[in-house]
């Protein structure tokens, strides 16, 4: 058995490799397929900086960036990926400055929301499904469903200019945007901590209430199938209290396969993330996203975009080794 | 013999659709905007002249919407934007559901190594965040005017993938059963056991994921134009909204504010109209909810 699980690891390793590279094949396509020279910007600039020429300009933009014009995408694409192999994601000409310092810098801020709305939307949803479907059939129920419902009508992206308009341009209770004021040296003071966490509630909620709503209809969905099932009735049967029942039974069980795609939905919401970054200028790797593709700065875009896909990926992995933890039917695959 | 099939798939499809409250609801908030989508241009006129001593006028019976920060009715544009808003996303979702259908299916039936790389390809697509993918592709054709198939192509291309994982999975667990064999025994074909023999199981969940398909098809869409990555129809809502929102600044100003809130409430009305006829749908045909059996 044992031998039979850890082979399910190693295959399932070796088959995500594979989808991954190819993968980042696709988008480092995709990417050099955009119109547009990436070492144009720079060139403008050198050639303002210096008074030069054009062409000379963007001669050594090409040098700067590391990027022979002349050269092949497939030679490209091979130093990219080799590059990619020993830890490097590539080089910002936008930011002019290497795209792991970019992600060091950015990549806290996101995961720090990620994690913090992941954490609030699952206690969240968890509690209001379980509690609608314990009273299925009643008004609380359908308040809930209903409301989780219409929440799920409204494209995140319009519920994160709304939440930034009403409450940071009118009531001005939030602040427009940034992690922290720009007046404000990062220091590990309670104040600053406040501060940066004030930044925070905005991106926040914009990340966290559309996935509320999602694990609340999950959570209702799953216990009122948990609570039909025939080991609900034994217990029943052999007097269990009806609150032992819900919560050490039904609550559980209905729990599990929510668990498992917890990662998924933590790798996903890395690249859900942009928009809501852009809107609220937090300094995510988001915002750094949605900024490569407005200057066409291809090797922040493929460096960044690479990342996501290896964090949805490993998620997955993680959330298929859950799976195969809580249900002994996947091992025997 | 006809009439028959006919009352059959009624009885079968139809009246559990039209008894359930919520596909019910979910019916006719649709049909509203479809009837909206149809014949609305041709009741309600279009003048997108502008009109400076009209500008941000509160909603009357005039201006049922109120009028925008170029003194344009809102409500005509509302109406005649229908139109590309429910075309685009029933183009996305249409194509979305054949492409997934066609490689779910030929990734269940078809074995080997074929079938490996069949499936390597959906998990590629499963993987990749369809928003940020989106947003590059859009940037791709960002100086291009495309039109309606192609935008709805370049949504699809991101949300065949889960429909085409689910429906392999179903395909896996038919193609062994009898009447497969009995098809593959008389020799009638790989296109008659595909198309006929698994197809006509699949049919009552391909259409639920046609409509669930609905609503990211709409967000998408509705994202592109708002972020202005698009070329399109002026009126479609998307553009509206980015007009509203980011040209006419109708948030800062008090007067302003129902400008974007009824683009708002159609964009959401739409959307919510799409989930419950799915949600209610997905409670009648799927055996999961329906309970034992």
């Amino acid at each position: 058995m044992e031998g039979n699980q850890l082979r399910y690891i190693v295959d399932r390793l070796v088959y995500l490799f594979i989808v991954l590279i190819i993968a980042i094949s696709g988008v480092f396509v995709l990417v050099n397929k955009m119109p547009g020279d990436p070492a144009y910007g720079l060139a403008v600039s050198i050639a303002q900086q210096r008074n030069m020429q054009m062409d000379q300009a963007l001669e050594i933009a090409h040098k700067i960036m590391g990027v022979d014009p002349h050269e092949s995408l497939v030679v490209r694409y091979f130093r990219f990926i080799s590059n990619l192999f020993k830890g490097n994601f590539g080089y910002s000409a936008f930011y002019q400055t290497s795209v792991n310092e970019i992600i060091a810098k950015s990549l806290p801020w996101t995961l720090f929301v990620i994690s913090l709305a992941t954490f609030v939307s699952f206690m969240v949803g968890i509690f209001m499904g379980a509690f609608a479907a314990q009273k299925r059939g009643t008004i609380i129920d359908l308040i809930i469903s209903t409301i989780s419902s219409i929440i799920q009508a409204v494209p995140p992206f319009v519920l994160a200019v709304l939440i930034l308009f009403i409450f940071a341009v009118r009531l001005r209770v939030l602040p427009i945007g940034g992690a922290y004021p720009v007046d404000v040296e990062p220091s590990f003071s309670v104040q600053f901590i406040l501060k940066v966490l004030h930044h925070a509630i905005g991106p926040m909620f914009a990340t966290a209430i559309p996935q509320m709503a999602a694990w609340t209809l999950a959570m209702r969905g799953n216990t009122s199938q948990v609570m039909e099932e025939d080991y609900i009735r034994f217990a029943q049967a052999r007097g269990l209290k009806d609150s032992v029942i819900a919560n050490k039974y039904i609550k559980n069980n209905a729990m599990l396969p929510l668990v498992a795609s917890l990662a998924i939905s933590v790798g996903y919401m890395l690249g859900g993330h942009t928009l809501v970054e852009s809107i609220f200028n937090y300094p995510g790797i988001g915002f750094y996203f949605g900024k490569a593709i407005a200057v066409r700065d291809f090797g922040l875009l493929t460096g960044l975009f690479s990342l996501i896909v290896i964090g949805v990926i490993v998620a997955t992995f993680i959330a298929e080794i859950i799976y195969a933890l809580i249900d002994p039917r996947v091992k025997l695959k | 013999m006809k009439n028959r099939r006919f009352s059959n798939f009624f009885y079968d499809y139809i009246q559990p659709i039209l008894t359930n409250k919520k596909s019910l609801i979910g019916l006719i908030i649709l049909s509203f905007f479809i009837l909206m989508a149809t014949i609305g241009p041709l009741v309600v006129p279009l003048n997108m002249n502008s009109n400076f001593a009209e500008r941000y006028q509160k909603p009357s019976l005039k201006h049922p919407f109120g009028t925008d920060y170029f003194g344009v009715d809102i409500f005509q544009q509302i109406v005649h934007g229908s139109r590309s808003v429910i075309s685009l996303t029933l183009l996305a979702s249409l194509f979305a559901v054949i492409i997934g259908t066609i490689f779910g299916v030929a990734r269940g039936y078809i074995e080997g190594i074929a079938g490996k790389i069949l499936d390597a390809v959906i998990t590629v697509f499963l993987v990749i965040p369809s928003f940020p993918a989106l947003l590059i592709l859009a940037a791709i054709f960002t100086n291009a005017k495309l039109n309606a198939v192609e935008i709805a192509l370049l949504v699809a291309i991101w949300l065949w993938a889960p429909l085409a994982k689910q429906i392999s999975a179903q395909v896996l667990a038919i193609k062994s059963k009898e009447f497969i064999e009995a098809s593959r025994m008389l020799n009638m074909g790989l296109g008659y056991i595909l198309f006929s023999d698994i197809a006509k199981l699949l049919i009552p969940y391909i259409f639920i994921n046609f409509v669930t398909q609905i609503k990211s098809a709409m967000e998408f869409s509705i994202g592109l134009m708002f972020l202005g990555l698009a070329k399109f129809d002026p009126t479609h809502w998307g553009i509206m909204l980015n007009y509203a929102l980011y040209q006419a600044g109708a948030l800062y100003t008090p007067k302003g504010f129902h400008y974007p809130f009824f683009i708002i409430l159609n964009i959401v009305l739409l959307i919510y109209g799409g989930i419950l006829l799915a949600q209610g749908i997905e409670e009648v045909f799927n055996p999961k909810l329906r309970g034992h059996e």
